[in-house]
């Protein structure tokens, strides 16, 4: 496994989900139907794919 | 007035099968020569210099990432020029590698709306030389239109802006500054979590992050809000390349239109004595603070005391447009608008033209389980490739508004330079933004490509390289004053 550059941890178990920003609540998102293009696609990422994209430091 | 010419530089990420970043200079190498069309590989180096900062000194050296210095610790290479492996291809773009990312540099354009056409035209490029990349080595091969490997490597989408030399660093710090801090709220590409300070689980930038100081030159570590670098790729006695590296590489072609007017806007005002000030306080913490204020209501500290909001200094620039630049940003400015009411009104309504509203109502559909989780969506709505990318999937949907500015008429220097490339190659000796340099039977001669005429459409009836170069000289003796 290559390097992280990272010194903090970017996630804590329990702490707050997307869109639970403090403030006003955010609406509710309209998921789109199941059988659309990009629930197809969202079903075929791999969850860990993030974790193992290393990347140089470019510009 | 005057046009501001324009340009975006794109680093991608590339994911290739079974290699990672320490072998990623001689992949990226090697995927940037797969591109299969024409190219003209003659770069001419002589006129960059990205150590000059604007304030009037040259830096010993670039800050380098010491992670990658690790990677490079031992490594012999070639020659650099090797390495790069620039190409000019034939429509005036630049295709490299740079530091291990493909890279594609637009031809110059005149406006937000032929350089955002321009861009998009770059990520079909990328794909061809993806897919010629694949076929050739047998191996998946992904790329992406990003700035993250949400591990702390960043790579850059970079604006060009040619500025009259007597602008200078402090006034167009103090103009320009205050945009680049603002437009992320509207502009901002989108990334889950983050990868310094608090942890967060969505913010509007994915840049904001790595940003250190208000202002420097540098580029790979230790990045500023506003770059000083000093290269204007024309005559230095006349020009200044105003150097963005603050913005987001974006996959809707709405926010890169925008991202770019702006800085034009603020550049246009400032020509005249019309932008509006906004001391900002820190430049840094506030461009943080708008990446992560979903609600775009953080307060942006001046100096005083005093405390502004992006919506305020965008407000009060196009109004300044308005006022002072006639028609010319009228469909910036009704765009803006209608994009402020309904982004405040209801994020969800400017997903069709804000990729942060995209990206995250694209995450929060997929409920990830965790911020992992999470950068997996992220990156996956930047993979350029349209059978994969969930941008893409939107924009098969009809969920993308259609982009439909149309570019102003006349071509730039980038056309000179491509249809050199294009029909002239066994006479060129070297090439590269600002010149071109012929090979004659009296020795060598360079031409200058001037960034601020405009360039007939006769040029592509010439068929011969010495007509060619008459007109080239002809150009240059061009008077804007005439």
């Amino acid at each position: 496994m290559e390097p992280d550059r990272l010194n903090r941890p970017i996630s804590r178990p329990g702490e707050r989900k997307l869109g639970d920003e403090s403030g006003p609540s955010g609406p509710e998102v309209n998921k789109p139907k199941s059988d659309n293009e990009l629930m197809r696609r969202l079903k075929k990422v791999d969850p860990d794919r993030a974790k193992n994209y290393r990347q140089r430091s470019g510009q | 007035m005057d046009r501001v010419l324009c340009g975006i530089e794109t680093e991608y990420g590339i994911a290739l099968e079974g290699r990672g970043a320490s072998t990623q200079i001689e992949d990226s190498k090697h995927f940037v020569r797969s591109y299969p069309g024409e190219v003209l590989s003659l770069w001419d180096y002589r006129h960059e210099s990205p150590r000059n900062d604007l304030r009037g000194f040259r830096l010993d050296q670039l800050a380098f990432d010491p992670v990658d210095a690790k990677f490079d610790a031992g490594e012999v290479r070639g020659l650099d020029s090797e390495t790069r492996s620039d190409r000019i291809l034939t429509n005036g773009a630049r295709f490299y590698n740079d530091h291990g990312h493909p890279e594609y540099s637009t031809p110059e354009a005149w406006c937000a709306a032929g350089l955002t056409r321009e861009d998009a035209l770059g990520e079909q490029i990328l794909l061809e030389t993806a897919r010629a990349y694949a076929e050739s080595t047998g191996l998946r091969t992904q790329v992406y239109k990003n700035n993250t490997d949400f591990h702390g490597a960043s790579y850059g989408t970079h604006e060009s802006y040619l500025c009259p030399r007597e602008l200078g660093f402090d006034r167009l710090f103090a103009a320009v500054t205050p945009i680049l801090v603002a437009r992320i709220a509207y502009t901002g590409a989108g990334k889950a979590g983050a990868e310094e300070g608090a942890a967060i689980p969505f913010q509007t930038s994915q840049r904001a992050d790595f940003f250190v100081e208000a202002a420097n030159a540098e580029t790979l570590y230790r990045r500023p809000v506003f770059n000083t670098r000093d290269e204007p790729h024309a005559d230095p006695a006349h020009w200044i390349r105003l150097h963005v590296i603050a913005g987001d590489a974006n996959m809707n072609p709405w926010s890169t239109w925008l991202k770019v007017s702006l800085v034009q806007i603020a550049i246009q005002l400032e020509k005249i004595g019309r932008m509006p000030r906004y001391a900002i306080k820190d430049p840094v913490r506030a461009a943080k603070q708008v990446s992560r204020s979903l609600e775009s209501d953080a307060r942006i500290e001046l100096d005083g005391g005093r405390w502004t909001t992006a919506d305020a200094i965008l407000d009060s620039t196009l109004g300044a447009a308005s006022q002072f630049l006639g028609g010319e940003f009228a469909d910036v400015i009704e765009f803006w608008s209608d994009l402020r009411g309904d982004l405040r009104a209801d994020w969800t309504r400017a997903i069709d033209r804000v990729d942060w509203c995209a990206k995250r109502y694209v995450i929060e559909s997929a409920e990830p389980e965790s911020i992992p989780a999470a950068q997996a969506i992220d990156l996956e709505y930047c993979n350029i490739d349209p059978e994969e990318g969930l941008y893409h999937a939107l924009e098969q949907m009809g969920e993308i508004r259609p982009f439909t500015p149309e570019p102003v008429s006349g071509l730039t220097r980038a056309a000179l330079r491509g249809y050199a490339a294009k029909h002239f190659p066994s006479h060129l000796v070297a090439a590269c933004w600002r010149s071109l340099t012929f090979r004659r039977e009296q020795g060598t001669l360079e031409i200058e490509l001037r960034p601020d005429v405009e360039v007939p459409p006769s040029i592509f009836e010439i068929l011969d390289v010495e007509s060619f170069i008459e007109t080239l000289l002809e150009l240059n003796s061009w008077n804007p004053t005439d």
